[in-house]
């Protein structure tokens, strides 16, 4: 089995976010970047398919240097190669554009499945996957939790309230997958040893044949800024030594009639 | 003018909530641009439900009614949908943003090669265009986003918009599309629900909540879980500290666990993304503890502590314990 994974860098979950002088993006200088960890999930069901038969596990990544690193961790992890599209044209892409760019990559590959995040936590789309498998002509699942199967592939998704609906999918699929469907594994230092001679494929938009058709001229849909929500009046805030809060705490508990 | 395009989706034999919030959105959009608002109606046996939704408000219904749309499918739902999007050329074609909506959604926006904007909480005319408002970075920050193309595919965050319920006449059309079993790339199985566990949170008066501020296993049991108890209160959690398997699913509050409203909710490191919200903001007092005073939860908080949970948890579980004597 020939699988996909695709992985977006994001910035850490707990990085610190300034918006940029022209309003449209974050200000990434000194932003720490790590794999989007839907994408992690993704990546550790690929590997686990790999492990418990055979499989050619290869990681994609769309970005600027930065992302040498999140493919470098992938390699460590145990997938076997690495393309890596590097290209302004397509860093500046909407989630169209980089539909486009992945379908392109996969159909030079034809992998059997593509697995890739249900969203990317920057963005916050979940729009890429359903997308790329309609370019390919593939069937799709989101919100996946479990894959079962060789041939035809059984899939549980997850629906709302925790409820799962199992169905059955023809190959080439793209799973689009829900964190927590597995427990993701960390690069031991003998995979990091080994990744170090795993390739990386480099490529530009006009080696996948994409000149003109993606990137900051075609897209589809502009960001025109964002921006810190402006604030409700709704929480009361309570300020002072760790005491006074307290005590403002359990006057107010005491109201509620809770204890 | 064009027209809008609102697909309704069919839950347990009847239309969802949150398509009669996309008729509240679909009016208000055409009221302020010309535009006329049209409804599409998918699955078996739904010509009542078209109807209903033709008196309420959802203006030219096309119903497609068809065995293979009893159950959801991929496929299946995207030639319905497909197909009514031919027959009325939409400029705006709204689904909720469930997991239908976007499931399908985004893949008919790239087979069209058009604009897609997901889960918006808002959709403005502004000088005769059409400006979407979405949260990014998890709720920490909105985005304000247009697009260039002649059509555009939005889902719609499901709560966004009050659901319409006043009654306007408009008319039913049935849309014939063939579809074939054989055609289907995927097949439905079967849905399961949640298993019932010992944990019922919906019951709790008192529930406290951690999330991916705790950061480990054991700090539940040694902060989180003695003021739950001290409060007589059960313990939650956010997705993050389930996946993580710090604590059973049965804790999770939220989209895909469980919706709680109970007296009082107390959010300690949870930084208040929707899916978490949805699950907890009708809850009558909420208390949130966040380091971050930039946290969304606070936009649904009633009272705020910008502190670290790890001061300010243990000291209130002991001024709890003592002031019940
Ligand atoms: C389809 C779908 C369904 C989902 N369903 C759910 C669901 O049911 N329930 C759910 O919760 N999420 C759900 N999510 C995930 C959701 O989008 C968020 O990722 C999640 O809610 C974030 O959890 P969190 O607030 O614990 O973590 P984070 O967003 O990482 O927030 C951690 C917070 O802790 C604070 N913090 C850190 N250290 C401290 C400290 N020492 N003291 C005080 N504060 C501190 C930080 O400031 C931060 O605000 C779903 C997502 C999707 C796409
Ligand atoms: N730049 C990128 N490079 C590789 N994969 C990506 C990129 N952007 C998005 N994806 C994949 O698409 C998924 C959904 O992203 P989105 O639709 O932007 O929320 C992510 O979880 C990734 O698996």
């Amino acid at each position: 089995m020939k699988i996909m994974v695709c992985l977006k860098q994001v910035p850490h979950q707990d990085a610190r976010l300034d918006v940029r002088p022209d309003g449209a993006w974050i200000q990434e200088e000194n932003v720490k970047f790590e794999i989007n960890a839907y994408d992690t999930y993704a990546l550790e069901e690929a590997l686990r398919i790999k492990d418990a038969g055979e499989a050619d596990v290869f990681v994609v990544s769309i970005g600027p240097d930065r992302v040498t690193q999140a493919l470098r961790t992938a390699l460590g992890m145990g997938a076997d190669r690495a393309v890596h599209v590097k290209d302004p044209a397509a860093d500046a892409s909407d989630a169209l554009g980089t539909a486009k760019i992945l379908a392109a990559v996969a159909k030079a590959e034809s992998p059997d499945v593509v697995l890739m995040g249900l969203m990317a936590d920057d963005d916050n789309f979940a729009a890429v996957g359903p997308m790329l498998a309609e370019l390919l002509g593939a069937s799709h699942a989101t919100a996946v939790m479990k894959v079962e199967g060789t041939d035809a592939l059984t899939v549980e998704r997850e629906i709302e309230g925790g409820a799962l609906e199992v169905a059955e999918l023809q190959k080439p699929c793209v799973l689009a997958v829900q964190t927590g469907m597995n427990q993701v594994r960390y690069a031991s230092l003998k995979g990091i040893m080994a990744a170090k001679k795993k390739p990386i494929d480099v490529k530009t938009v006009e080696d996948l044949g994409l000149s003109g058709q993606v990137g900051a001229e075609s897209v589809k849909v502009k960001v025109e800024k964002i921006y810190v929500p402006p604030k409700g009046d709704k929480a009361d805030m309570v300020t002072g030594s760790t005491d006074e809060i307290v005590a403002t705490l359990v006057t107010k508990i005491k109201e509620l009639g809770v204890l | 003018m064009g027209s809008i395009l609102l697909v309704a989706e069919v839950q347990k034999g009847r239309i969802r909530e949150s398509s009669y919030e996309l008729v509240t959105l679909a009016r208000k959009l055409a009221d302020t641009s010309g535009r006329d608002v049209a409804s599409l109606v998918m699955g078996k046996g739904v010509g009542d439900l078209a109807k209903e939704l033709s008196g309420k408000g959802g203006g030219s219904v096309s119903v497609v009614d068809h065995d293979l749309l009893e159950n959801y499918t991929v496929d299946a739902y995207c030639a319905a949908a497909r197909a009514a999007i031919d027959a009325v050329s939409p400029d705006l074609v709204l689904f909720s943003h469930t997991p239908i909506g976007w499931d399908i959604a985004p893949r008919l926006a790239a087979g069209l090669d058009v604009g897609f904007l997901s889960d918006c909480f808002n959709i403005e005319v502004e000088d005769g265009n059409l400006v979407f408002f979405r949260r990014v970075f998890n709720g920490k920050l909105d985005a304000r986003l247009t697009s260039s193309s002649a059509c555009v595919v939005a889902t719609v965050q499901p709560g966004a918009t009050p659901a319409f319920d006043g009654s306007a006449e408009g008319s039913v059309k049935a849309l014939d599309v063939t579809l074939s079993a054989d055609a289907l790339r995927s097949k439905f199985v079967e849905i399961r629900t949640a298993a019932k566990t010992g944990v019922d949170l919906s019951k709790a008066d008192v529930i406290v909540s951690g999330g991916r501020g705790v950061g480990a296993p054991e700090k539940f049991t040694e902060v989180i879980e003695p003021l739950a108890d001290a409060l007589g209160g059960a313990m939650g959690a956010s997705r993050p500290v389930v996946d993580a398997g710090w604590l059973p699913h049965e804790r999770q509050v939220g989209s895909s666990g469980q919706t709680v409203s109970p007296k009082l909710y107390i959010a300690c490191g949870i930084s208040g993304a929707i899916q978490h919200l949805v699950g907890m903001k009708s809850s009558n007092f909420i208390i949130a503890i966040n380091k971050d005073a930039d946290a969304p939860i606070f936009e649904v908080a009633n009272l705020g502590v910008v502190a670290d949970l790890f001061e300010v948890v243990p000291a209130l579980t002991e001024a709890i314990k003592t002031a019940k004597g």
